[in-house]
């Protein structure tokens, strides 16, 4: 309602990406590529924006994902796939909330969105502060969903389980600038901080927060029916992934890169 | 409604109105359509609901309403059942039938229907339905149902979900995610009203004279939200000069004007569940009655409450949610009390989850107690396990641990756990009820322990469960032979045949002597019976099942009877590839099941095992019968799904677009609730319609999409589904509009190759389906390739053919016959006419199988190659030539040929049963076909054709 052009001269171009809604993984993957092509052409900074930097890193995660599931390497392929698809509707829809400038559109994700025009934002911090209102936020709902849509829960060791951890090693191989080298930097930044945040903090930060995502879905499966429970636990989720995400996008992120 | 008529004029929803109604009145193919409406709070969904509900009834539909609850535990069904008794219907909600306990909810979804039936007169029904955010599952189900086209009503459905409940993980939002992709579905989210529509709503209550920048003031603070834009303009009219800034503010300046009595009133309709009745109101607000009626009347006048013939309502939730800020916990407590009091007071039969929801909110527990459980119950007797599940678990919240109550509660939690699907939650109660001191045995927990643990999907502890129940010595012979009967089963699932076969002889001994019960010997038999079948002893596989099914039929129980039916029925068609057989089977079990008149969901299961065999062998017009008759038992869940699938495959082979649309679209809607097992048969046969219709991009799509979601180990489907992905390269090829992808090419090459490594440890039937579709892949590779080689596909026919699939086999013979027309002519005179005889062959098969698509390919192959698929085919399509016994008995399965020239000879039933090693009951059935096809009525009718083709 501020504004009628969140996304300036690919308004328009941004509008029919955001028209479909892709109900399988090859198809998460087109709207991704197509996406991307969008963002890259978002002013004022042609081919890098926060967004486009971890639009980027999703797309290769994503293509990873697709490539093991037509490999058959994961035991619960029909589990992963729907995963995948509802972990991506909500980064869709959370574009599509910002787009129309909804107030429903997370914090966690609004954090990165702002940041678009401007001041510039390093590559890594920037792909880093999607992938934690991805995974910290979105995350633990997509996999609640996915468990109530194919009937079954969130068990520890389960089949799904493991399909869910191998999702850890394409995480690892696509961001190696997340990996060990960069830890200790890491390491400084989480401890200027204290509180919630420091909870993040433990080992290989995705493998952990990852983790956290599962204990997370299996916490609101417990209260899935209970509306205004979920309510808090949402808002809760949304304000440390926003934390989290202002941080990293603060100039102490750049300490990452 | 009194107190609605001064509601404000509908401002900016004219296009949107016309629009709705448009859709609602435009059904899809199964007569069913739906609109849902989402939108924040106070956008006007409510409004929209009653007008077009008003406009449908004009326009001469059924309408029902019915609001779902926020007391977050209102029992299951609740917002269809309160439609249907506002609209006047006794909704009997006792047990459907206590000894068809498998059939029930299906009993219970046609009852409602019913209802739904006799209201809808056969009119257009329309269902209203408000805040289905908070619809339980049972609801959603039901809803599915409905609009799938199983109820066969004329329904409409138009429901409206507040958008804030949609964000997170709410189960609605992934239903309308793949509803929305219906075309008799439409998500219309209502957005706020436009600067100009503010002005209009504005200039509409406090006049036109209102001074633009006020009316643009309303329309920054409302943020076009037509609730709060009344509410501001409210203020503007009455001369209210400062605007409040939060709806907040405005309320609860409006409250204190309240008289007092208006006052109580409108904290009390807030308080109790709506819609709360006049006579209820009365207890908890004991006036004399002509003050109360006056409070009433302030309370609606001052636009707080709203009153209908079932009650009253809060005229928006937005004032109980200001209101519950206000109210203070012992205000708040004491409330809630006067309401439980009441309603234990009143006549009327108990709604246990609303005096449940009372006494929860009063602070008192122990009164709350005998409700919850009661609810618990009611949800059981309606199905509604995820329902009862959550009751249960109050129920232990409520209680300590000390209460004498709490294992049986534990017991029943653990057990709607499980059967609702929470595995996890199954498992924790029950290692809770495990260490309850009065709590069932150690054999019994183990028992249930590796059910709760194989249904989790946690093979490997399950097995080990088991055995410990088999080592335990405190366990029964009888319980001994239950864990070794559920043992050898899962062994089965998990393809462990010889394992299962040690397992299943164990508990058959163990039954036997222990006089076990008839489930576990049938469970035990069906094990053993797969397992030797899988291990290439077919024959003592068979006989072990047929003599379970002896076992159930003698003891009676309709239960076993069908489940013994259903496994040889499975065994016969699957494994044995004894397809005619199988089919007998299954509509024996059928029959038999309908004479007892009980076990319709086995019947269902049955039938539909039957139509898929009969498609298998051709039968085509006997399997379309077959599934009609199935339908007509009204199933629903995944057994629904499995018949649409059969009845769809159907229509794709007779090319019937329309029917396959509407089906695949049921299947689409009930799959829209969960489930991921039927999602791959939707996909294919997807493809192969969309293949038909020339839409070759489409099918590829499909077919990705289900090999990424195909497990490696599932050969067979993924046979299945190479196949129709290199089927419709190849044609894309062949047709030249869509180019050929050849990372999707590649991508099916893979999956090919693992196959052929697959079925090389797969057990042989298994390999014997797989090698006929890695036949079918190699030549539609060729085909691709553009060397389409005749002789692969003249392999692929052969194979199909000793598989006893002629639908494959002619669809092979087409194509071998396409390659070899399409080689360089006259390089070889008997390879154009062994074309010729594929060619002829293919058509009389299709022709007689009513493979419409097929048929016409053949036709235009035919006449590219200028080859007669016979001399007469113009004037008389029937019958067919190409077999070598002769023209009339081309109809006739091979089988059915047999005993037909036995008949000839002269030979009775059960001469001619001993002499083919089948039951006279079997040829009986075969001599009924062969008359039905042959058109005649006698022995010596028939006869006379055979011999006459012969």
């Amino acid at each position: 309602m501020i504004t009628d052009s969140v996304w300036g001269p690919v308004q328009q171009d941004m509008a029919d990406v955001l028209a479909g809604h892709p109900d399988d993984v090859p198809a998460v993957v087109d709207q991704l590529t197509k996406l991307q092509d969008v963002l890259d052409r978002v002013p004022p900074l042609l081919d890098s924006n926060p967004l486009a930097d971890f639009n980027k890193l999703y797309l290769t995660i994503t293509t990873s994902v697709l490539e093991r599931l037509y490999a058959g390497r994961f035991a619960d392929p029909a589990f992963l796939s729907r995963l995948d698809v509802e972990f991506a509707a909500r980064y869709f829809d959370a574009l599509r909330q910002w787009s129309d400038a909804s107030a429903g559109c997370p914090r966690a994700w609004s954090v990165l969105f702002h940041r678009i025009p401007g001041p510039d934002a390093r590559p890594l911090p920037s792909a880093a502060a999607g992938v934690n209102a991805h995974i910290n936020y979105d995350l633990p709902f997509a996999l609640v969903t996915t468990f109530d849509h194919l009937g079954s829960d969130p068990v520890d060791d389960s089949d799904q389980h493991h399909d869910y951890l191998q999702i850890n090693d394409i995480f690892a191989e696509s961001i190696p600038g997340l990996r060990r080298g960069f830890l200790e930097k890491w390491q400084l930044i989480i401890d200027t901080m204290n509180g919630d945040l420091d909870d993040w903090w433990q080992g290989g930060l995705i493998e952990y927060t990852r983790n956290v995502a599962w204990r997370n879905s299996q916490k609101l499966w417990c209260v899935r029916h209970d509306l205004p429970a979920l309510g808090r636990e949402r808002a809760r989720l949304d304000g440390t992934a926003e934390a989290f995400g202002k941080l990293l996008m603060s100039p102490m992120g750049a300490l990452l890169q | 409604m009194a107190s609605e008529g001064d509601d404000a004029p509908v401002v900016g929803r004219t296009g949107t109105l016309t629009a709705v109604r448009t859709d609602l009145l435009d059904a899809g193919p199964g007569g069913t359509s739906a609109v849902f409406v989402t939108g924040e709070s106070g956008v006007g969904k409510s409004r929209l609901l009653r007008e077009t509900a008003h406009a449908l009834r004009d326009a001469g539909a059924a309408v029902l309403s019915g609001t779902c609850l926020d007391i977050g535990d209102a029992s299951p069904l609740h917002p269809v059942l309160q439609a249907l008794r506002r609209a006047g219907v006794q909704t009997d909600t006792g047990p459907v039938d206590a000894a068809a306990n498998q059939d029930g909810a299906g009993v219970l979804l046609e009852r409602v229907s019913q209802q739904l039936r006799s209201l809808a007169q056969g009119r257009r029904l329309l269902l209203v339905l408000d805040d289905l955010q908070w619809a339980d599952r049972s609801t959603r189900q039901l809803l599915l149902y409905l609009l799938a086209g199983l109820g066969e009503i004329n329904l409409s459905v138009l429901a409206a979900v507040r958008s804030e409940s949609l964000h997170g993980s709410h189960p609605l939002r992934r239903v309308l995610a793949e509803l929305r992709r219906l075309r008799s579905v439409r998500v219309l989210d209502l957005a706020p009203l436009d600067r100009d529509a503010t002005r209009e709503l504005v200039a509409a209550i406090a006049g036109q004279d209102v001074a633009p920048e006020d009316a643009d003031r309303v329309y920054k603070r409302s943020g076009g939200n037509p609730f709060v834009v009344e509410e501001l303009s409210r203020d503007l009219r009455d001369g209210r000069v400062e605007l409040s800034d939060t709806l907040r503010e405005i309320f609860l300046s409006r409250v204190d004007e309240l008289p007092q009595h208006a006052h109580d009133v409108v904290h009390a309709v807030a308080a109790g569940v709506e819609p709360v009745e006049h006579a209820l109101l009365a207890r908890v607000l004991p006036l004399p009655e002509a003050e109360l009626i006056e409070a009433v009347r302030a309370a609606v006048a001052h636009r707080f409450v709203t009153s209908a013939a079932d009650g009253y309502r809060l005229r928006h939730q937005v004032v109980a949610e200001v209101l519950e800020h206000e109210v203070l916990p012992a205000e708040h407590a004491a409330r809630h009390r006067r309401y439980a009091e009441a309603l234990e007071a009143a006549p009327s039969a108990v709604d246990h989850a609303r005096l449940a929801h009372h006494w929860r909110q009063a602070g008192e527990p122990a009164r709350a107690m005998p409700s919850v459980v009661a609810a618990a119950r009611t949800a059981e007797q309606l199905y509604g396990f995820a329902e009862a599940h959550r009751y249960w678990s109050m129920a232990l919240e409520l209680g300590c641990d000390e209460a004498p109550e709490r294992t049986d509660l534990l017991a029943h939690a653990a057990e709607s756990a499980h059967r609702c699907g929470e595995h996890q939650r199954a498992l924790t109660r029950l290692e809770e009820l495990a260490a309850r001191p009065d709590g069932p045995g150690a054999c019994e927990i183990h028992l249930r322990r590796a059910r709760y643990l194989a249904a989790a999907g946690r093979s490997a502890t399950a097995e080990i469960e088991y055995e410990r129940a088999l080592a335990f010595a405190e366990c029964t012979s009888a319980e001994q032979a239950t864990a070794a009967a559920h043992l050898a089963e899962l062994l089965v699932h998990l393809g462990r045949y010889a394992d299962a076969g040690v397992r299943a002889r164990e508990a058959l001994e163990l039954a036997e002597r222990a006089d076990g019960s008839t489930a576990d010997l049938v469970r035990a038999s069906a094990a053993l019976g797969f397992s030797l079948a899988f291990r290439e002893d077919p024959d003592a596989g068979l006989a072990v099942i047929r003599q379970a099914v002896e076992i159930a039929e003698r003891a009676g129980h309709p239960d076993d009877i069908g489940c013994a039916y259903l496994h040889l029925a499975e065994l016969l068609t699957g494994p044995l590839n004894s397809v005619e057989e199988g089919v007998l089977v299954a509509r024996r079990g059928a029959e038999k099941l309908a004479s007892i008149g009980l076990g319709r969901t086995y019947q269902t299961r049955l039938l539909a095992i039957a139509g898929n065999g009969l498609f298998r062998i051709g039968d085509w017009a006997e399997a379309e019968k077959v599934l009609d008759a199935a339908m007509r038992h009204r199933p629903s869940g995944a057994d629904a799904v499995e018949l649409l699938l059969a009845r769809c495959r159907l229509w794709v082979g007779f090319g019937d677009v329309a029917q396959a649309d509407r089906d695949l679209d049921a299947v689409a809607t009930i799959l829209a609730g969960g489930g991921a097992r039927h999602v791959l048969p939707m996909l294919t046969l997807r493809a192969g319609l969309a293949m038909w219709q020339g839409r070759h991009a489409e099918a590829r799509a499909a077919v990705q999409r289900g090999l990424t979601e195909t497990r490696s180990d599932d050969l067979v489907l993924l046979g299945v589904l190479a196949w129709h992905g290199l089927r419709a390269e190849a044609e894309a090829q062949a047709g030249g509009k869509v180019p050929v992808d050849p990372a999707a090419v590649r991508r099916l090459q893979a999956v090919v190759e693992r196959m052929a490594r697959g079925a090389g440890n797969a057990a042989p039937p298994v390999r014997a389906v797989v090698d006929g579709y890695l036949d079918l892949c190699a030549a539609e590779q060729s085909r691709i390739d553009e060397r389409n080689d005749p002789e692969l596909w003249a392999r692929a026919a052969a194979a199909w053919d000793r598989r006893k699939q002629p639908y494959p086999a002619a669809y092979s013979r087409l194509r071998q016959a396409e390659a070899s027309f399409a080689r360089r002519p006259g390089r070889s005179h008997r390879g154009r006419a062994a074309a010729t005889m594929a060619l002829r062959e293919a058509y009389a098969t299709t022709r007689t199988m009513g493979a419409n698509p097929l048929a016409a390919e053949i036709t235009a192959v035919a006449a590219r190659a200028k080859v007669a698929l016979s001399g007469d085919e113009d004037t008389v399509p029937m019958p067919m030539p190409g077999h070598e016994t002769g023209d009339e008995l081309g109809a006739l399965t091979d089988r059915e040929r047999e005993v037909l020239a036995a008949v000839a000879e002269g030979l009775t039933n059960r001469e001619i049963g001993q002499a083919l090693f089948i039951s006279e009951r079997t040829v009986g059935v075969h001599v009924g076909h062969i008359f039905d096809k042959l058109q005649v009525r006698t022995r010596v009718q028939a006869s006379r054709v055979f011999l006459r083709a012969a």
